[in-house]
């Protein structure tokens, strides 16, 4: 049953937008409703392929592993779906976002709802296969699938600016794809390995020296740190999200993004070890360079969605470093960078929910002409205030965990290296420094001239069913974090007890021939 | 009760209370603060049979397993120990009357859910804090703490300077906790702990303990205990309601710094040259927090000088290598400090929300409980002699002198004669005299849910609460001794008996007392008679403008300001306008970009982004048809 739960988890939306996108003449409500469920679905599988998840059950740590017969035999590649204890929250939290997009997007009027809708459906399904995907060939496709829904919602219902920025970021992201495409098939020939199966590339890649894993990662690096927004390929984040429809981002940000982190974890430190160890002092610079100098970006921002963009890039920053502790052995990192990605997806996820429901009281996202919302809209207030709190890692919210785990993987480089621990916390204070400028100029103080013209409305069902779902998330693992970090360690246990075992092995087997 | 129960107790109350009131009593009247009255209530009680039904020697102590990533075991641990118990006690002691003080004083406030929900999280918050059992722990109640102080300083958030407020205190704890997150990681990867009884058991103190380690973890009672140079935030964060100021910026939030750093000096964490550090910002702080007091005529702002300047008595007293002494007055000042505010509160109540000490006066027969409380709680933060105040303040300067540090001694005298002139000056202006605005004459003394605290807090907490030190011991077996829990007095009583006895035996008891009696006859007698002169003004203002004004002026704030401004902003701008998106974006990545559709582009943009949707999802179709056809057909 649960085997089969994941392939509906993915398929359900795929059909639900097949429906949508070439029945035009599926009346609205009919639609809607059939979106809502297409939506519903996949979290609630997600939540249940989570709660059920047994690292221990399988020796791979592998779970709800399925092979459907699509694929290119020849070259070893298959559409094997399977769920290990990164992944497993993951999948979760993708369609936790989903869910919270589709509330959003099905609470806003937008013209030709249907394509609307069957395309954020589109997105959603690549979403999910990208984090169920065992197969490194369909873990890239569903990342494109996932993307050309996206280019195509931002060019058609994007906001100011939106055929030079979907361009411009399309261009980006094509090329990062296709870099780290080019990483993956060159692990492939290099290893002789006979699948794209990342188990089996793992295997064949046991042999391979530190030279030639070295430039592989080094494509997976710019390729997928691209698609991350890894300092200093990051210019087409910000304004991408910027100018995408408020689900659009919040798919994107929170969710596909996410992707690359993903691969550089899964393909990239949990197969190339001696890769990433070559790579790690590079990824440390370039990670701070998001946490410093893009922190910085941020501070300056005057447009409210371009700030919780900039932010969500600045965020990243402690990803990469989480990876690269990982490089001088500390799995606490890498289990860091997973509850990190697990709570940014939310967190970020539920600034932009809240972002536009700012915008659709005031008109505007430029915040020197907001200020004084919180009188018309507590309650809005209060969310806002409680996603800056969880985004600038305050206890209670998942961030925390994350941002502390990932410190803590660092904490040997306090007598070496103590300079990049203190600019890696610099990113506690400028996060918090423009979290609370943005709650403040928006919310607190006299009412603006903006704000007095404004309606007097608070926070309107679908946007506090959508805040609330992601809210209640954040909060959940903020004070349980082992919801996330049970898993994720026991995939980290797995990996830690694999790797050597076949350096160990032979060793054991001279000592009995003895 | 196990411990156990009333650990899980301890913090589920105020927890419980909060989100409740969040999430249903946001408009109610009276739901919001009747949940948060019980739960500081259930505090008070449950802190109370933990405290009386333990001997005070055998640390109470659980833990569980909050989460386990690599090598990282999150403890989720409480610790009832001679350290903890003091402040278990005054911490809920004075919280629960300062709720019952704050539903009076909230009385005609609209927002009384959100006030309420977030005393009820500061409780959680500063509970977790005294029973942490590891510095990680510590680490995120004390994030918590300092988000709701953030958001009590914000209640009156349609105010720009209360906006602004919050946001400073914000921002500049999370300064110090740079520093106190980067000791807590240096600590843990030095020692491989970050545990209190681990780290206790150890005894480090001799060892050659890294001096950085002591010196960052400082930095996070530097932050949250408003010291030298991050003292900037405590005078704005009066912007908050009263009891805001009276619970946290005075008795209890702003004092866990110096509760963390009485820890950690037990566990033997502060290197030598750390301690001198805190000695001498203490001392200084504490000396001119005292002058800086009499240049401001809010209430709420000269009691905060006040309060740093009694931080900074603690931190002195810290740095002496007594930190039964800090613990002591840290208890103490809670008493009388949380007093002051809550006569503060009384006052301005009554003259609707007047803060301007000058424009008060003659508040004695109007308000005689409230004078009473002030009076009474003002002495003792002058140190009169057997008052609770006397018994921590003068062993402090006592301890100086013990240690032979004649240069802090002589500040922390200074500091003592600063506090005898403020609280001169404040009694004179506010309760004496004739009444110099309507609002002042038409006062009348507060009702009984402000008046009951004031008395049992002010009259009997700020006179007599350091009594139990006066008799030797307590009976064998007692469960109270004074006016405290026995098992809480173990510490304080033992480190303030030994320096006693050192003291008498260098012959500096009498003297001591005879310095403070002068001490206090020459400041109050000086202000009483020197600030009579000038009804509805100051008279230092009126006397000597350019001292008041250096007095009065923010030097650190403006420089802070003028960083932020043209240092800070400049660089971020200059970083973000002319590197980022100039050079970076406008010249490399698009040029790169520019190129390549220019040499192979052309066909692209004629056959594939021909911008019809049509097109696109033509061309989608296609790929999906071909790819399957492929897939099935093999």
């Amino acid at each position: 049953m649960n085997s089969l739960l994941l392939p509906l988890a993915i398929f359900v939306p795929l059909i639900a937008g097949t429906i949508l996108l070439a029945g035009r003449c599926v009346p609205t409500a009919l639609a809607k409703g059939l979106a809502a469920f297409a939506f519903l679905f996949p979290a609630v599988s997600g939540i249940l392929l989570w709660y059920g998840f047994d690292a221990s059950a399988t020796a791979d740590g592998f779970n709800y592993v399925t092979t459907l017969p699509v694929g290119i035999k020849d070259l070893g590649i298959a559409l094997t779906l399977g769920l290990n204890g990164l992944s497993a929250p993951l999948f979760a939290m993708a369609g936790i976002v989903g869910v919270a997009a589709g509330i959003q997007a099905l609470s806003t009027e937008v013209e030709q709802p249907n394509r609307y809708l069957g395309l954020l459906l589109f997105m959603l399904s690549g979403l999910l296969g990208l984090f169920a995907s065992m197969d490194a060939a369909f873990f890239y496709f569903f990342h494109e699938f996932a993307f050309l829904p996206t280019f195509i919602l931002m060019l058609r219902w994007g906001g100011h600016g939106r055929y030079a920025t979907a361009v411009f970021m399309a261009v980006f992201l094509t090329l990062g794809a296709m870099i780290s495409l080019a990483g993956i098939i060159y692990l492939y020939n290099t290893t002789g390995a006979t699948s794209f199966n990342i188990l089996k590339l793992k295997e064949a890649a046991a042999t391979l020296d530190a030279t030639s894993q070295s430039s592989i990662f080094g494509f997976l690096l710019f390729g997928l740190g691209t698609l991350v927004s890894l300092f200093p390929f990051h210019s087409w984040a910000p304004e991408g999200y910027a100018v995408a429809p408020t689900p659009v981002s919040m798919l994107h940000a929170g969710v596909l993004k996410k992707f690359g982190l993903f691969g550089l974890i899964q393909i990239g430190a949990f197969i190339l070890p001696e890769g990433l160890k070559a790579w790690a002092p590079w990824m440390l610079w370039l990670g701070l360079g998001n946490i410093v100098l893009l922190g910085l970006v941020t501070m300056v921002q005057r447009d409210l969605k371009l700030l919780v963009s900039w932010s969500s890039v600045a965020h990243m920053g402690a990803c990469f470093l989480g990876i690269a502790a990982f490089a001088s052995g500390k799995v606490t990192g890498l289990g860091g960078v997973a509850v990190m990605m697990f709570a940014h997806g939310l967190s970020v996820a539920l600034l932009f929910v809240l972002t536009q429901a700012v915008f659709k009281r005031t008109g505007t996202f430029v915040m020197a002409d907001m200020g004084g919302l919180a009188t018309k809209a507590p309650v809005l207030a209060a969310l806002f205030v409680a996603a800056t709190m969880a985004s600038v890692g305050l206890p209670g919210f998942a961030n925390f965990w994350g941002e502390l785990t990932i410190f803590a993987s660092l904490a040997h480089l306090v007598k070496s290296q103590p300079w990049v621990l203190v600019a890696a916390l610099t990113g506690i204070i400028i996060s918090a420094i423009y979290g609370l400028r943005a709650a403040a100029a928006v919310f607190f103080g006299p009412e603006s001239e903006t704000v007095k013209a404004a309606p007097a409305r608070d926070i309107a069902f679908g946007e506090r069913l959508a805040a609330g779902v992601l809210l209640v998330a954040l909060v959940a693992v903020g004070f349980v974090p082992s919801l996330v970090t049970k898993p994720v360690d026991a995939a980290l246990e797995k990996f830690k007890t694999a790797a050597p075992a076949a350096i160990v092995e032979p060793a054991v087997t001279a000592a009995n021939a003895e | 009760m196990t411990p156990e129960t009333a650990f899980q107790t301890l913090l589920g109350a105020p927890l419980a209370a909060a989100a409740i009131s969040a999430l249903f009593f946001r408009r109610s009247r009276w739901g919001a603060p009747v949940l948060s009255l019980a739960a500081a209530g259930t505090i008070l009680w449950v802190s109370l049979q933990l405290l009386l039904g333990w001997d005070g020697h055998e640390a109470l102590h659980t833990s569980y397993t909050w989460f386990k990533l690599g090598d990282l075991e999150f403890k989720l641990g409480f610790l009832l120990d001679k350290t903890a118990a003091p402040m278990l006690f005054t911490v809920s002691f004075v919280a629960f009357f300062i709720h019952v003080f704050s539903i009076g004083y909230m009385d005609d406030d609209s927002a009384r859910g959100r006030f309420f929900a977030g005393l009820s999280i500061f409780m959680f918050s500063i509970v977790g804090i005294v029973l942490a059992d590891n510095l990680f722990m510590t680490f995120v109640f004390w994030e918590l703490v300092g988000f709701s102080s953030y958001m009590l300083i914000a209640h009156y958030f349609d105010k720009d300077y209360a906006a602004a407020a919050s946001k400073k205190a914000f921002i500049t704890n999370r300064v110090g906790d740079l520093g106190f997150l980067l000791g807590i990681l240096w600590c843990w990867s030095h020692y491989g702990t970050v545990d209190f009884q681990v780290l206790e058991n150890a005894k480090l103190a001799g060892s050659g303990v890294p001096a950085a380690i002591g010196l960052l973890l400082m930095c996070g009672f530097i932050g949250k205990s408003a010291q030298f140079p991050l003292h900037v935030w405590l005078t704005d964060a009066m912007a908050g309601p009263t009891p805001v100021s009276a619970l946290i910026h005075a008795a209890t939030m702003v004092a866990a710094g110096v509760y963390l750093m009485v820890k950690l000096s037990v566990c033997g964490l502060f290197a030598p040259v750390a301690l001198d550090v805190m000695l001498w910002s203490g001392a200084g702080l504490a000396a001119l927090g005292g002058l800086c007091a009499l240049g401001q005529t809010d209430i709420k702002k000269s009691l905060a000088y006040s309060t740093l300047s009694h931080l900074g008595f603690m931190g002195a007293a810290v740095g002496l290598g007594r930190p039964e002494i800090a613990l002591l007055h840290m208890s103490m000042h809670a008493f009388f400090k949380a007093t002051l505010f809550l006569c503060s509160g009384s006052v301005i109540h009554a003259c609707h929300h007047e803060q301007d000490m000058t424009r008060m006066g003659g508040l004695l027969k109007k308000m005689p409980v409230t004078a009473a409380a002030f009076a009474i709680s003002g002495l003792s933060i002058c140190a009169f002699p057997y008052f609770a105040g006397w018994y921590s303040k003068d062993m402090i300067l006592t301890a100086a002198l013990v240690n032979g540090n004649y240069g802090a001694f002589a500040l922390l005298a200074i500091a003592a004669l600063g506090t005898a002139l403020y609280i001169g000056r404040m009694f004179r202006l506010v309760f004496l005299g004739n009444a110099n605005s309507d609002e002042a004459g038409h006062a009348h003394e507060s009702n009984a849910w402000m008046t009951i605290p004031l008395v049992v807090l002010g009259i009997v907490f700020s006179l007599g609460a350091g009594w139990f030190l006066s008799g030797t011991h307590a009976a064998e077996g007692a469960r109270m001794n004074g006016l405290f829990p026995a098992s809480a007095t173990e510490f304080l009583a033992h480190g303030y008996h030994e320096l006693h006895h050192t003291a008498a035996e260098k012959g500096l008891v009498l003297p001591m007392l005879a310095l403070g009696v002068i001490i206090l006859v020459v400041g109050l007698g000086a202000t009483l008679s020197f600030y009579k002169k000038t009804p509805g003004d100051d008279a230092l203002r009126v006397k000597s403008p350019k001292l008041y004004a250096a007095l009065e002026r923010r030097w650190f704030d403006n420089a802070y300001d003028w960083y932020i401004a043209n240092v800070q902003q400049r660089v971020a701008e200059f970083y973000a306008f002319f590197v980022d998106k100039f050079l970076l974006e406008g010249l490399t990545i698009r040029a790169i970009f520019a190129g390549i559709p220019a040499v192979g582009g052309i066909l692209v943009r004629r056959f594939l982004f021909t911008g019809r949707m049509s097109d696109y999802a033509a061309f989608f179709v296609f790929g999906v048809i071909l790819y399957f056809l492929y897939s099935v057909v093999l």
